[in-house]
């Protein structure tokens, strides 16, 4: 399995392990019944503390995406949920190929665009309603 | 296992004369965790760990480490026993051999695994029977970390670790650091490499003058600490953004920047009350917000 | 293993005087018949005398070299930091090399006197045992006051040359000093045996001084417990 934990983008190391181990089973990359490596294992592998691996872990567990076995480790069980997550995800996808293709359209460049993503990601929900 | 801080000081100060090196300390490192120590250099950090393990007498304060009181003799004996500490400056006896230097370490502490020795004399390639002093600097700077590495203490202490090790060496140093956190060792470190801070400590704190300046996760950094870009079609007053959070403002004609801790939310909200033009929000790296942190207002 | 630290420390400078007094002492008192004068009524006894008189100037020296090192030189040396974070107390630290150098002194005094007594047997010169005895306890027990003052010395100054300097010093003044205002209590002529010398025979009295040894003893005491102090109290 190969993660890549980046430091400096606004987003806490255990929310991108998260989302990294949510798309490779959303992608199929993890299968059900598939084995992580053990917290101790990824934390030297990825060189990010213990404690990154483990909350990550101890958060899919809450969703249901992983099942912490004691002495083993941890476990995939893609569910129905995950899937149709995935579905939703795919379909995003599609609407923001559109929306980029447009934005090119417009003349923007692609550095543009993306700045423009990033820098209205980094709102939090709740600013974004009340707009 | 209690869920005691590791280290926990009140009102720790030391003054050497006008010179404060340490003012009004209150520490607290958690168990189980990464924290590392930042600060620029004679901010304190060395004296501070050396009133830890009893080298230095504080000026004023009291503090404990696993418990016990810092300022006792018998207890800071004690506590050293569970505590493994390297300084800044790697130090060895010179007229021991790499043999003699791990057997005399190896004599005083019970947590001494004779495993993780053979294997990180193997993996360093120390010469066993050679003399410290006709050892290179990275060997002994690898024979000084091996000394704590080789044991399991309750807290391993390092100031400044990865100085005299080219990038392979701190990488292995970094793992080992991960790896010995993954069996219960609380770890406390003090380092210049910003990059590495960043990748494996939980905890940052940060000293500058003898003050503790901040004392937050990493992740409550990289969740919160932003820094917001603003243009306007006229300059507004700095003081509309003084809200809480709100680190540091900087006009630069129409173009205001915005490093908030927390609260982003709220400076955006009053951008687009006072009709900005323009709002970025980025993130700040760690370099960044020490930058920030320490700078002289 | 705080014992064998002291051992390796001090190993090369105990070995290197060890074999300089034993030496010494040897050659000098089976080559000394040249020396004898006739005048000298107890050529032998007396040979025995001055082999204490340099033996005093030798021994003393080594003591205070012995009495060097320390956690305050080991901050000059830049090692103080991996000491101190030992789970030892700073006395036991100091105790460990005290005791070294005391057992170092003692056998600095005392195999110098048997390879003399060895000596002077096989050169048909028998010696008494109880005057080789008495000089070994006028050097051991009057002269590990100096000793601790060199412990003390290393125990306030850091440097790695200037402590050794300022021990030597204070014995060159104090032996001065004490020679010229309080000669009574001069320890140096309590060590060489001036003040239980006879002078008729050059024999050692049979009856040691044991007020002034105690009273050096004491002193030396006195200097040690400064020392754990001073030691204790500093800032590393």
């Amino acid at each position: 399995m190969f993660f890549k934990l980046i430091p400096t983008t606004g987003q806490p190391l255990y929310l991108q392990l998260m989302q990294q181990i949510r798309h490779a089973a959303e992608t199929g990359a993890l299968r059900d019944g598939d084995q992580l490596p053990g917290i101790r294992t990824l934390a030297e592998k990825l060189v990010v503390s213990p404690n990154t691996i483990a909350k990550a872990y101890s958060e899919l567990e809450h969703e249901g995406l992983l099942e912490l076995r004691q002495g083993s480790g941890a476990f995939v069980c893609v569910k129905r949920r995950t899937r149709f997550l995935a579905d939703q995800v795919h379909m995003a996808r599609r609407r923001i190929r559109d929306l980029i293709e447009r934005l090119r359209d417009d003349g923007l460049l692609d550095q543009e665009i993306r700045r423009a993503f990033e820098a209205e990601l980094l709102y939090p929900p709740e600013i974004v309603t009340k707009r | 296992m209690t869920n005691e801080p590791v280290i926990l000081t009140r009102a720790l100060a030391k003054s050497y004369g006008n010179l404060a090196a340490a003012r009004d300390l209150n520490l607290s490192v958690a168990r189980n965790r990464i924290t590392a120590f930042l600060g620029r250099n004679g901010a304190g950090k060395s004296t501070t760990i050396k009133m830890l393990l009893g080298m230095t007498r504080p000026t004023a304060g009291s503090g404990t480490v696993l418990g016990k009181q810092i300022t006792n003799t018998t207890e800071s004996c004690e506590l050293r026993r569970r505590v493994a500490y390297v300084a800044e400056d790697k130090p060895l006896y010179g007229y021991m051999t790499v043999e003699q230097t791990i057997r005399f370490a190896s004599s005083f502490y019970t947590d001494w695994r004779r495993d993780v020795e053979q294997k990180l004399v193997c993996d360093f390639e120390l010469p066993l029977h050679r003399k410290v002093k006709m050892l290179s600097k990275g060997m002994r700077t690898k024979l000084a970390l091996l000394l704590a590495f080789a044991r399991r203490p309750d807290l391993l202490i390092l100031d400044e670790p990865s100085e005299g090790l080219d990038p392979v060496g701190i990488e292995y140093l970094l793992q080992v650091l991960v790896a010995l956190s993954a069996e219960g060792v609380s770890v406390f470190f003090s380092s210049h490499q910003i990059g590495e801070v960043e990748r494996v400590a939980d905890h940052v704190c940060i000293l500058d003058k003898g003050c503790l300046l901040m004392d937050t996760s990493l992740d409550q950094l990289r969740q919160f600490y932003r820094r917001v870009d603003l243009v306007f079609s006229a300059p507004p007053p700095e003081r509309e953004f003084r809200i809480s959070g709100v680190q540091r403002i900087e006009t630069s004609g129409r173009q205001m920047c915005v490093f908030a801790s927390e609260n982003a939310e709220a400076v955006v909200e009053r951008a687009h009350d006072l009709n900005a033009v323009s709002v970025e929000v980025a993130p700040v790296g760690l370099r960044d917000i020490f930058l920030e942190t320490v700078r002289e207002t | 293993m705080l014992w064998y630290k002291a051992w390796l420390e001090t190993r090369s400078r105990f070995l290197t005087c060890l074999a300089t007094l034993t030496l010494f002492s040897g050659i000098f008192v089976h080559h000394a018949q040249a020396l004898v004068r006739p005048e000298w009524k107890s050529d032998f006894n007396r040979l025995l005398f001055v082999n204490q008189q340099f033996l005093v100037i030798m021994w003393v020296l080594a003591v205070v070299l012995l009495g060097m090192g320390g956690i305050v030189r080991e901050k000059a040396v830049g090692t103080s930091s991996l000491t101190l974070a030992l789970p030892a107390s700073r006395v036991r630290l100091l105790g460990v090399r005290v005791a070294t150098g005391i057992l170092q002194a003692a056998m600095l005094a005392t195999v110098p006197w048997i390879a003399v007594f060895f000596v002077s047997t096989f050169a048909r010169k028998p010696i008494l045992v109880n005057q080789v005895l008495s000089y070994v306890l006028l050097l051991i027990g009057g002269g590990l006051v100096y000793f601790a003052l060199a412990v003390l010395v290393s125990s306030l100054v850091a440097g790695e040359y200037t402590a050794p300097a300022i021990a030597f010093g204070v014995v060159l003044l104090g032996a001065i000093v004490f020679d010229s205002w309080l000669r009574q209590f001069n320890v140096w002529r309590l060590v060489t045996g001036d003040f239980s010398i006879d002078r008729g025979t050059y024999l050692l009295s049979a009856h040691p001084p044991w007020t002034g040894i105690l009273a050096s003893l004491s002193v030396a005491v006195l200097l040690l417990l400064a020392s754990a102090i001073v030691v204790q109290r500093r800032d590393f």
